[in-house]
């Protein structure tokens, strides 16, 4: 159960690590199709690192934030329940700077720097399962073979 | 803590999780087959109460005429080839022309597209049955089927037809074309319908735009039908610059089409020119335009006035070069035509300053379920598809909209089977022409006051021409009093409006 809680935690960090590769080469992919002639307007559909990152950020992260969160609930983890809701509620936030971002694209600027923070909390809670993994030390020495 | 009570905390904080997402997840599924006329909330706009659901009328009785010989007959034949769809082997298909008063009867012939298809007319007030959307006034025409479509020409202008079966890919991918109506004392129509047609890639602007045998001489009126195919913008289905030939002076009537799904800017080099109507109806004295560009919104029209030689441009590189291609091209003016304010004042048949009924169209966005995905999805009046309004009428009603758009997109707003007054846009009213539309850009931000005359009986859907958007539950109707559908969408009906 801890290890799930641990790997969930890691999917969401890893999670960020892929959304930001899928944006720059969502990005790309426009401009690189823009060179060749095409048009980038309200008739073109998501290329597919942009339908990669709406699936990934509207399906995915959220589906494992919220499982972690229900997981904190059974799984002896210091601070387990905490960090599993701080990362739901970046998470939260983070989609709101999305949606927010389509009428404001400045918003665009916190959906960016708020990408850190659900990595980052969703790292503190990787850890905190770690460490609570590793036997207590010292109290019983392994013995020397 | 025991563990005892810590699973039960655990199972009590995990219920507190999953029960509100289950209730949204359930509450967002959609009936499979549903009626579209008996979905979401009746809004009777501070009218008497009215109900369409259990009505006496058909949808499928409310036909065109049914007898006499159509001075139009026409087949089209829709066929799919790879990702592209023709009509008659051509995308754009073939332009249609009629004479005001003239009975026009289309044949739609399904060659080969498995998801079925439909015409809609758009911009054309027809008859309700004759208006093409699959669930809601027909079945889709499968593989081998026909359907035929009757009714009379009843306004000169510029319009054209397409699917609404699967429309946000059918349209995409070519199964349109245009149709004009004329008046009698225009030249270019005569009654036949035009086979002009030609694949994407292949321009076709030299040809005439009379119908097929008509003189190349009566050339002076041109469609100019905008379509962007795989991120390729065209005129008339061909790329980059096409020219028309018109002699020097000759004054030139360009009918621009946005088939796309969203607003383009059309600009004109080399002379000034006149907006002579918007969505098939003539501005009251439109005045000569220089230095600014028309916005013109997905699915709408607009008639352009202009003398040769001169040079339209519709974006991204693609522009109709008549009479030579000499005209250079100006850059994108940074004004846009306001037709708020364009042109003169004149009689519009109706007061809509008191309305029978009022109605709200306010169009937002939530992150939420639809039919149990999960995504960003379209609201209308707070609330997602299918618990969207009905807006409930009686013929004869008086009826003013109010749609608000506050979603951070813009949104092409087109209502089926009428054309409205614009009143006024964030509380600036119109002071122009009377400014009639079937097709409203409604921008991120903006608030538009539109009114219409209740005066053609049925059930009519009322959407975002983002043909997408329309799919992802950006979808209300307008609905008449005792007026109900046999058709079903979704499920066994095979029907798929949108």
């Amino acid at each position: 159960m801890r290890a799930t809680y641990r790997a969930l935690a890691g999917l969401i960090a890893l999670g960020v690590v892929v959304q930001a590769a899928l944006i720059a080469a969502a990005w790309f992919t426009v401009l690189h199709n823009a060179d060749n002639g095409s048009v980038f307007d309200k008739n073109t559909g998501y290329n597919w690192a942009q339908i990669g990152h709406s699936v990934v950020g509207l399906m995915l992260i959220p589906l494992f934030s919220i499982i972690l969160l229900i997981v904190s609930f059974f799984v002896r983890v210091p601070g387990g329940v905490k960090w599993a809701l701080i990362t739901f509620g970046v998470v939260v936030l983070q989609i709101l700077f999305a949606i927010f971002g389509f009428g404001a694209p400045i918003v665009g600027l916190l959906h960016g720097l708020n990408a850190f923070a659900v990595a980052g909390v969703a790292s503190v809670a990787m850890r905190k399962a770690r460490l609570a993994e590793q036997p207590a030390p010292a109290t019983q020495p392994a013995p020397i073979a | 803590m025991r563990t005892s009570v810590r699973v039960a905390i655990g199972v009590a904080a995990t219920l507190a999780v999953l029960g509100p997402l289950g209730y949204f997840w359930v509450g967002s599924l959609v009936p499979s087959p549903y009626d579209m006329s008996a979905m979401g909330t009746e809004d009777f706009g501070g009218g008497p109460a009215v109900h369409s659901h259990g009505g006496t009328i058909s949808v499928a009785s409310l036909t065109g005429p049914t007898t006499g010989k159509p001075a139009v007959d026409v087949t089209l034949t829709a066929r799919k080839q790879g990702d592209r769809y023709l009509v008659n082997g051509t995308s754009p298909g073939p332009e249609l022309h009629a004479v005001k008063g003239q009975l026009v009867q289309v044949t739609l012939v399904n060659d080969n597209i498995n998801d079925g298809i439909t015409l809609h007319w758009h911009g054309v007030d027809v008859p309700n049955a004759e208006d093409g959307v699959a669930g809601l006034t027909q079945n889709a025409v499968k593989p081998g089927q026909r359907h035929v479509y009757r009714f009379v020409a009843q306004h000169a202008g510029t319009y054209w037809y397409h699917s609404h079966q699967v429309s946000h890919e059918q349209v995409r991918g070519g199964l349109f074309g245009a149709l004009v109506i004329t008046d009698k004392s225009e030249k270019s129509g005569n009654g036949a319908a035009g086979s002009k047609g030609g694949q994407p890639g292949a321009p076709r602007q030299t040809a005439p735009s009379g119908p097929a045998g008509a003189p190349a001489a009566a050339a002076t009126d041109q469609v100019v039908a905008v379509h962007t195919y795989d991120g390729r913008r065209t005129i008339n289905g061909a790329n980059g610059v096409s020219t028309m030939q018109a002699a020097p002076g000759a004054t030139i009537r360009a009918r621009i089409i946005n088939t796309d799904a969203g607003p383009i800017r059309v600009w004109v080099s080399g002379t000034p020119f006149k907006l002579l109507a918007i969505d098939g109806r003539d501005l009251h004295d439109p005045g000569d335009i220089s230095d600014k560009s028309v916005l013109l919104t997905a699915g709408g029209r607009a008639d352009l006035q202009l003398k040769a030689p001169a040079r339209i441009d519709v974006g991204a590189g693609v522009a109709l070069a008549i009479g030579g291609a000499a005209t250079a091209a100006n850059p994108e003016p940074r004004d846009t035509l306001d037709p708020l304010t364009y042109g003169t004042p004149a009689e519009i048949g109706f007061d809509p300053t008191h309305p029978t009924r009022t109605f709200d169209y306010r169009i937002g966005r939530r992150i939420g379920f639809l039919d149990g995905k999960p995504g960003f999805w379209w609201t209308i009046n707070g609330h997602e598809f299918p618990d969207v309004p009905m807006f409930m009428v009686r013929t004869g009603d008086v009826v003013r909209m109010t749609i608000a758009n506050s979603s951070g997109e813009v949104h092409p707003m087109h209502l089926h089977g009428h054309h409205a007054v614009v009143l006024s846009r964030n509380g600036a009213p119109a002071t122009g022409s009377p400014w009639w539309i079937d097709s409203l850009d409604v921008g991120d931000g903006e608030t538009y006051e539109i009114a219409f005359i209740a005066d053609n009986p049925g059930i009519w859907a009322d959407h975002c021409h983002n043909l997408k958007h329309a799919a992802d539950g950006l979808v209300a109707h307008l609905a008449y009093a005792g007026v109900s559908t046999p058709y079903r969408v979704g499920g066994d009906s095979d029907n798929h409006p949108e």
